[in-house]
């Protein structure tokens, strides 16, 4: 517990959620990420914590979903580090790792502007992320032996526990794009849990949906944490939902982290009001 | 609604306009030196008989064609949705019968059976020829291109190479080519088939590998050249290939087990079943990837590729894959080719192919095994006897038009294709804006 003690945050952080572990599920050091002569993040780093819910919040074009394709395989930071832990399993870095060598490792996500596979059924979309998708040869997919039955066998329970348990049961044979927008959030976040991943990212997901459905998710994205275990690391908007919902927060501007700590730091910290509400230093112009 | 609106007089206009350009396009052609405009004054001047009834110049024929068209879209449009009603109605029943696995299976029985039975019934050479020849070899290509094209979702304009690859590798193993057979030993050409299959394969992964990391019209471009580079080295390297002239004649397949033997020769017939069997077993072989994981890895990097990766799907690798089943069947309609024409030539594999490869599976159906096969056999069905009877002044060299024509009055009409699969007739749909347009909304060019 080396790192807690330089902030006292995580230390009450971590006697409030008896979830949340000491070690870190995700640390990135000095992520710098350039495209051409734009710098989208510069020196980030972020530590996770194995089971709690992390938020990373900040203005418009601050950097967060980059931060996000950063550690999912989607942008290659060209500075800095990425080490995942999963539970069990040797240290990772994600550095030069494709998106799906990523997502089979246990790191999954959401998207931003949700990416439902649109034509597909409810219950196809969570399949195809309930599938193994790594030793299939043309001949074990043509030739439908114990092995590959009892992998349709088993993927088919998964799509069926989570459908249970993001409440889209009776509309698994629906096509995607008849779902409501709270409905394909919840789809979304389905078929990120059927990777079986150990942390979940998650690209606003109350994004585009109305009070009620933003409850639910709520309720549904703590549920994801409590009953799987599964640590969250969020993106959010919604102040009132992400205070509620996030144990510790990151705040970025410009592409660099200008605050860390809980919702009531937060919401005290100065800079991040500057950030916010522009600072009173600046100059109109 | 009165039959004199704004928008139903635009309607007029529109029509008036298609049928003065199929008046050209089916006139008279203008001799292009002396006078070129002379096609186009005689595609309106002319005086045509009207079946036989009276004399009237062609615009006069046009413009009463065009006003009928007019007045029929008139009196449709009103009624437009209970007549659509009134279809749905009439067919919600066969529909139904259809999608039940008893039918089903009925249907492909019987379907199996009018196949097998097929040759006793056709006795004049030019159509069964064009059954083996432009549909048989099509519907391998077809089926080839669909896995491709339907299944990944990845836009291929070279299928023709696997076509050429097939075909010259059944010419060099055969001995056939000017380059010596392998091991100067030539075999069998029943025995190239397995051959043929795999080399295409073996090809499709060597394209695939380095050229499926690019996306959509880079893919493309690459599968275009890599077709050009085949087609060219066929041309040019007489030493291995032939050449222009093409290779010595393919020896026809011959079957020997114990003391039974065949010989497929002159006829048609037996290569009818021969391809017969692969397009049944290619059939079967696609059906069951289509639905297996392979099949939903496939759509669903054809759907989102970046959504695909984020559930551990290796996109590079089920592409090409892809690539290579696609490129079996491709292979093995060149196999076929080869021993059925004997001597193949440069021009059998050229971009042109490529083209109509593609114009079968759109005019079908992307993604959907019947429809390719439906497409493959309308069209090319249409094509050959266009070509064998030129009826009504058609020209060969026009071919290319109608089927522009036709894949515009497509891509108005049904632009999922003939018999579309269900989830792309859903994707076409979205892309169109979340509802389906109806056709009448299309044409008179209505905001829904």
């Amino acid at each position: 517990m080396s790192d807690a003690t330089e902030d006292g945050v995580s230390e009450v952080v971590v006697t409030e959620n008896p979830v949340v572990g000491n070690d870190l599920i995700i640390s990135a050091e000095h992520l710098t990420l350039r495209f051409g002569g734009v710098v989208s993040l510069r020196d980030v780093s972020i530590e996770m914590r194995r089971g709690e819910i992390l938020a990373v919040i900040g203005p418009n074009g601050a950097g967060k979903t980059s931060l996000f394709n950063s550690l999912t395989g989607v942008y290659q930071p060209q500075e800095g580090s990425i080490i995942f832990t999963p539970a069990g399993a040797a240290p990772l870095s994600v550095i030069g790792k494709k998106a799906y060598q990523i997502a089979r490792a246990g790191v999954s996500r959401t998207f931003q502007a949700s990416r439902l596979f649109m034509a597909l059924s409810v219950f196809e979309n969570i399949k195809i992320g309930a599938e193994d998708h790594r030793g299939i040869g043309l001949v074990g997919a043509l030739v439908k032996g114990p092995g590959t039955r009892r992998g349709e066998h088993r993927s088919d329970e998964v799509v069926i526990e989570l459908l249970d348990f993001v409440g889209l049961r009776n509309e698994a044979n629906l096509i995607a794009s008849q779902l409501s927008y709270g409905a394909r959030r919840r789809l979304e976040i389905a078929r990120a849990l059927a990777t079986d991943p150990q942390v979940i990212l998650l690209d606003e997901p109350a994004a585009g949906t109305n009070p009620s459905e933003k409850l639910e998710l709520a309720e549904l994205i703590r549920r994801v944490r409590d009953e799987r275990g599964v640590s969250v690391l969020l993106i959010e908007h919604d102040m009132k939902l992400i205070m509620s919902l996030a144990e510790r927060l990151y705040v970025l501007n410009f592409g660099s982290v200008i605050a860390e700590g809980s919702p009531d730091e937060i919401r005290a910290n100065q800079a991040v009001i500057d950030a916010y509400l522009g600072s009173s230093h600046e100059e109109a112009s | 609604m009165t039959i004199i609106s704004p928008a139903n007089l635009k309607r007029l206009f529109l029509i008036l306009i298609v049928a003065a350009v199929v008046a050209i396009m089916t006139g008279t052609p203008g001799s292009s030196t002396a006078s070129p405009t002379t096609g186009v004054h005689g595609s309106f001047m002319e005086r045509v008989s009207w079946f036989g009834l009276f004399a009237a110049p062609r615009w006069l024929l046009f413009l009463t064609l065009g006003v009928i068209v007019w007045l029929l879209v008139s009196l449709y449009r009103p009624r437009a949705r209970t007549i659509r009603q009134g279809i749905d109605h009439v067919l919600a029943f066969p529909k139904e019968l259809s999608s039940r696995k008893p039918t089903r299976v009925t249907l492909i029985v019987i379907a199996l059976v009018v196949v097998i039975l097929l040759p006793k019934f056709v006795h004049e050479s030019f159509w069964m020829y064009l059954i083996v020849e432009q549909i048989g070899v099509w519907i391998l290509l077809a089926l080839g291109l669909n896995v491709v094209v339907g299944f990944a979702g990845l836009l291929d304009l070279g299928f023709a190479a696997f076509y050429a690859i097939g075909a010259y590798t059944t010419a060099w193993l055969t001995g056939a080519l000017p380059m010596p057979a392998l091991f100067h030993h030539p075999i069998p050409t029943l025995w190239v088939i397995p051959i043929g299959i795999l080399a295409a394969m073996v090809f499709g992964v060597l394209l695939g590998t380095p050229t499926l990391r690019l996306r959509g019209d880079y893919l493309a471009i690459v599968t275009l050249g890599f077709a050009l580079i085949i087609d060219d080295f066929v041309e040019t390297q007489s030493g291995v290939t032939g050449g222009g002239v093409g290779s010595s004649p393919v020896p026809h397949p011959s079957l020997n087990v114990g003391f039974w033997h065949f010989h497929w020769g002159i006829s048609q017939t037996p290569y009818y079943y021969l391809c017969l069997i692969f397009v049944v077993v290619f059939i079967i072989v696609f059906t069951s990837l289509e639905h297996s994981r392979i099949g939903r890895a496939w759509v669903a990097i054809r759907e989102d590729e970046v959504a695909a990766e984020s559930v551990g799907i290796n996109p590079l690798k089920y592409k090409v894959m892809a690539f290579a089943v696609g490129a079996a069947s491709g292979g093995f309609g060149g196999v076929m080719s080869a021993g059925l024409v004997g001597i193949i030539t440069p021009g059998l594999f050229t971009y042109q192919v490529s083209v109509n490869v593609l114009v079968l599976v759109i005019f079908g159906g992307m993604g959907s095994i019947w429809g390719v096969a439906l497409g493959a056999i309308v069209i090319q069905t249409a094509t050959s006897y266009l070509d064998n009877y030129q009826p009504w002044g058609y020209q060969i060299n026009d071919l290319y038009m109608y089927i522009g024509a036709l894949l515009i009055i497509m891509m108005i009409f049904r632009p999922a294709g003939l018999l579309p699969s269900r989830r792309r007739r859903r994707e076409f749909a979205m892309a169109e804006g979340g509802e389906e347009m109806h056709t009448d909304e299309v044409l008179s060019g209505e905001q829904p």
